[in-house]
């Protein structure tokens, strides 16, 4: 996604990026409480290097096509995996939402639409 | 400030209220903010509680309803950030909900008056944007091949090999590959914010929150300079084209840059 056309709008994992764990706390005694929010604060955030990812990039770099291809001519391609990679990070963030604070409730898949519900004039 | 034990008081004598209300707050805004017909967390309609120069973003909520579905976290941001676009907002962290209006005014709004009003005047015509970019897996592993011999020879090693017999060169790669986007992550970002220079007050390095993340900075700028903003990026975007997918989000309240003892922090 690049910026042609003016800022992109934002995704739920973008949303939880920004808001979750910043903004002006209130005083805790003051603060009615909310079970589950800082839990959630916790977990919302990724585990940047493991095994797993370890494993991940060699079985990717395994995949890449043997030999040299020309550098800039595999956008087709790369652009599709971007996507993959992408919805399954999105799916990973709403599991935790959906099971520590949104109850029994299905996570609900995001919606690209931001349009008129936005705050005051 | 008034203690906890005066506001239950006070709750309970309003017998039009119902001891599971409570009310959502947004954000802190200066008192000539109108709402307009923005639908807050929890399907509430936004309101204003105002205390001499400032107010506060609120909607009435039930207390007894679990909160933080992906809705919530959107209305929460598409409030905050609606706002941000005409009028300096200091955002709360999501989840913020206080017993009714009148603890809103005496307990947050009174109580904090002058930081508020300071950090308001601060934020004056600016708001937050964030940049975020991806690498573009196959680019990124390629480039990160050819420039290392060693990653190159644990690829050739593990071409033949079963994911369990060529496990140790699989996780040395692995190793090798994310060490290798780190660095580049880091190179990337500087590049990214020295892109912005002088269109930006001031710059948050975000943590990454994902492996192939290859920027996230959250810069406060002025909102009238949204287009030069949207112009540098742009520029990366071209420069990085097939190997970095970049966008700009905003404007957005200043998330960032608000501390409960310094709000409005300076980088």
């Amino acid at each position: 996604m690049t910026t042609a056309g003016g800022p992109s709008s934002s995704s739920l994992a973008d949303v939880i990026d920004t808001i979750l764990d910043k903004g002006l706390v209130i005083d805790a005694y003051v603060r009615v409480s909310l079970v589950g929010i800082e839990l959630l604060t916790i977990d919302a955030r990724i585990v940047v290097a493991s095994v797993d990812t370890y494993l991940r990039f060699a079985e990717a770099a395994n995949r890449l096509a043997i030999g040299s291809e020309p550098k800039g001519l595999s956008d087709l391609v790369s652009g599709g995996t971007e996507k993959i990679a992408k919805s399954k990070t999105k799916s990973a963030i709403e599991e935790k939402l959906g099971g520590l604070l949104g109850g029994q409730e299905e996570p609900e898949r995001e919606r690209v639409s931001r349009k008129s519900t936005r705050g005051d004039r | 400030m008034a203690t906890s034990e005066q506001t239950k008081n006070q709750n309970t004598e309003k017998s039009d209220k119902k001891q599971t209300a409570g009310v959502y707050v947004y954000g802190i805004v200066p008192a000539d903010v109108e709402p307009g017909d923005a639908t807050g967390v929890a399907d509430g309609k936004v309101d204003v509680v105002t205390d001499g120069d400032i107010a506060a973003l609120v909607s009435a909520m039930s207390v007894d309803r679990p909160l933080g579905k992906p809705e919530d976290l959107r209305a929460h941001a598409n409030v905050l950030d609606g706002t941000s676009r005409v009028a300096p907002v200091l955002p709360l962290r999501f989840g913020a909900v206080l017993t009714d209006a009148d603890a809103v005014k005496e307990e947050l709004l009174s109580a904090h008056a002058d930081e508020f009003a300071a950090a308001l005047e601060q934020l004056e015509g600016k708001a937050q944007y964030v940049v975020k970019g991806r690498y573009v897996e196959q680019a990124i592993l390629r480039e990160i091949l050819d420039e290392n011999e060693q990653a190159a020879q644990l690829r050739d090693e593990i071409r033949d090999k079963s994911e369990d017999a060529g496990r140790n060169a699989r996780m040395a790669l692995g190793e090798l590959v994310n060490n290798a986007v780190a660095g580049k992550r880091e190179e990337d970002t500087r590049k990214t914010v020295e892109a912005l220079g002088g269109l930006i007050d001031s710059v948050n390095r975000r943590e990454p929150t994902h492996e192939e993340e290859a920027v996230q900075v959250a810069v406060l700028a002025d909102v009238d300079r949204q287009d030069q903003l949207e112009e540098a990026v742009g520029k990366l975007a071209e420069e990085w084209d097939g190997r970095v997918e970049i966008k700009l989000l905003g404007p957005m309240a200043a998330y960032d840059f608000v501390v409960t003892q310094n709000p409005a922090g300076q980088g």
